[in-house]
């Protein structure tokens, strides 16, 4: 058995690796995502996802049932740390299963794959609670600066964590994005990874800070001008798990069940066959019994 | 009851304290009260200071009504705010802290060995009471120990402590009632509304358990120890409403906090506090906000309590459009 494999394994069973192997696979996995576009190419039948937020055992319970890697085939959209408790487990398995199956699985880049982000919404943390030092975090923020920033689907099906941005009418302006540094605070790179769609006309300001809301005339004008159907992202909770706007021409997807172990919401992936037709496939937590039951300190807080 | 419950006070002074150090809102006091300061999470902070905000706008709107003015805080815990005004040299005639004897045991140990709470206290007159006990009282401070279950002796112990039933007073209970029986909580409002005749009574807790956010929060909050007893009888604003009025006070008011913060909490302060953390949580946030509600009831024997409410502001301006 390759390290490799050997890792996938020991990772499956929400086991960290050592400090230096966790080097090791970042530089391996550099040498894959460098390679990568801005808008990535990939080919149906795929099955897209949305935020994981180092939910670990709901990962498991996402691949239960839309079938392992690289039996099928996975395009995930960003937002794979921060939040849950094991981010590190987390973002390693995904990152694991790119150098493992390049081909297989597309990790596209979300607003909290960032060393702002993370330090305030839990994986710097959880990396020195985990490690004693900061240096897996900054290996895995490292790669992070190679990830993707988009995804287009036989030509037809635009992916991106957050939505569109009023600075980029087509995908070749996407393209040439020097994607390869920390998330900046504006800008087009900046608004694919943050922006919202809303039920306004034109643009709006995001409550956010960062990057813009966008009504359904900009997503269809989006669409027509690059010859896509549909745009699909993630970034939002919705508590069914997926949500169309616009008509069908925008599809929220959501893949964190239960998102903080405290919404109680249900999830969703979207299966692609390879005509592109689309199956939502909803799934709820894991069973308690399945998980690392937090102990009483991580239980969710509320306002007591 | 237990002490998980009793355990929901520290979490709560550790929350507001992880505000405080952010710059959310200012108490200095608070830092005596916690143990081991923790980091809490944006959407945590920044609905502490709502709650923190909303609840010190109607008490500072109260301390302008006419009279010897009375506070009791109902379920206290390490709550500071007699501090905060003592210091702002604004506090009332009296305030009245009632708590488990556990709870006000460790609140008067805490109080005797930190000097500046301790300047604080005498400084409101000579202090009696027996501190081992959790009983402090001075001319305007009372902790009394009790269990709110027994109405009769709370009502006794505030009595006794000074109280004047006929001078305004404002009742305080923040996520108190909800981990009591309902008719237990119903009991304890039902003689406060009968002995207060001017008198503006404060809940802040949770509602609607039956969605899908309010099923996990009682699942949650019950694997924690912390069961929320009272909250399939309060469910919903009107049954919050009707809790009071259907139990000696006059009118009232709920208004959910995410309502509360959209029209009820300065602009300016709110600008402020959203550049503090980067806030990435919108649609928990939300959530989150619709589950906890402020009721105020009012009974107003002399009038003086008319307009008595949130103060409003306008919400114009929330997402122009820009492009």
């Amino acid at each position: 058995m390759s390290d490799l494999d050997r890792w996938i394994e020991q990772l499956k069973r929400c086991e960290a690796l050592k400090e230096s192997e966790v080097k090791e696979l970042c530089e391996r996995a550099l040498d894959i995502l460098v390679e990568e576009s801005n808008v990535q190419r990939v080919d149906a039948p795929i099955t897209i996802c949305g935020d994981i937020h180092g939910q670990f055992y709901d990962l498991m319970e996402l691949f239960k049932v839309g079938g392992d890697c690289p039996q099928t085939n996975y395009l995930f959209m960003g937002d794979f740390v921060d939040r849950g408790f094991y981010s590190v487990e987390t973002f390693l398995l995904l990152l694991a299963l790119k150098v493992r199956y390049p081909d297989r699985i597309t990790l596209i880049r979300g607003n909290h794959e960032s060393r702002q982000i993370t330090q305030v919404y839990g994986f710097y943390d959880e990396c020195l609670r985990k490690y004693g030092s900061a240096n897996v975090w900054r290996y895995c923020t490292d790669i992070f600066d190679y990830l993707s920033l988009s995804a287009l689907i036989d030509q037809r099906m635009f992916c991106v964590h957050g939505g569109l941005s009023p600075t980029v009418k087509s995908l070749n302006e996407i393209r040439v994005i020097d994607r390869k540094q920390e998330v900046p605070h504006d800008g087009a790179m900046c608004d694919l990874l943050w922006s919202d769609p809303e039920d306004i006309e034109g643009w709006g300001l995001s409550p956010r800070g960062a990057g813009y809301l966008f009504g359904g005339d900009i997503c269809t004008q989006f669409n027509q001008d690059n010859k896509v159907e549909v745009v699909a992202r993630a970034h939002q909770l919705v508590m069914e798990g997926y949500k169309w706007m616009f008509g069908q021409q925008l599809v929220t997807v959501w893949s964190a069940p239960n998102y903080c172990y405290r919404c109680g919401n249900v999830a969703a992936i979207l299966e692609l066959d390879g005509a592109l037709n689309k199956n939502f496939k909803v799934f709820e937590a894991a069973p308690q019994d399945a998980r690392g039951i937090p102990t009483k300190t991580a239980a969710p807080d509320y306002f007591l | 009851m237990t002490e998980a419950v009793q355990g929901t006070n520290d979490d709560a002074q550790v929350s507001k304290l992880s505000c405080v150090q952010r710059g959310y809102f200012q108490d200095r006091f608070l830092q005596y009260f916690v143990r081991k300061a923790t980091r809490r999470a944006p959407l945590i902070n920044r609905g502490y200071f709502t709650r923190f905000s909303a609840l010190q706008q109607l008490i500072q709107r109260f301390l302008t009504v006419p009279g010897q003015l009375q506070i009791i805080s109902l379920g206290a815990g390490y709550d500071t705010t007699w501090f905060r005004l003592m210091e702002q040299g604004s506090a009332p005639a009296h305030c009245f802290e009632v708590d488990f004897p556990e709870v006000t045991q460790r609140k008067a140990a805490i109080i005797g060995a930190q000097p500046e709470l301790k300047r604080v206290l005498e400084s409101s007159g000579s202090i009696s009471g027996h501190s081992g006990k959790g009983h402090l009282h001075t001319a305007r401070y009372s902790l009394l120990p009790g269990d709110l279950r027994d109405v009769q002796q709370v009502q006794a112990a505030l009595l006794e402590a000074g109280l004047q039933p006929g001078q305004p007073t404002l009742v305080l209970a923040e996520c108190v009632l909800v981990y009591m029986q309902p008719a237990e909580s119903a009991a304890l409002v039902r003689q406060l509304g009968s002995l207060l005749t001017t008198a503006a009574c404060l809940v802040y807790e949770q509602i609607r358990p039956d969605d899908a956010f309010g099923k996990q929060m009682l699942l949650n909050l019950e694997r924690r120890g912390c069961p929320l007893l009272g909250l399939h009888a309060t469910p919903s604003l009107q049954a919050h409403e009707q809790r009071l009025t259907a139990n000696g006070w006059s009118r009232a008011t709920a208004t959910d906090l995410d309502t509360v913060y959209r029209h009820h909490i300065d602009p300016a302060e709110k600008r402020r506090i959203e550049r503090l953390e980067i806030f990435d949580e919108f649609e928990e946030w939300h959530l989150i906000q619709e589950h906890y509600c402020i009721t105020i009831g009012i009974n107003d024997a002399t009038g003086i309590l008319a307009d008595y409410g949130f103060a409003q502001f306008s919400t114009s301006q929330v997402n122009p459009p820009i492009m």
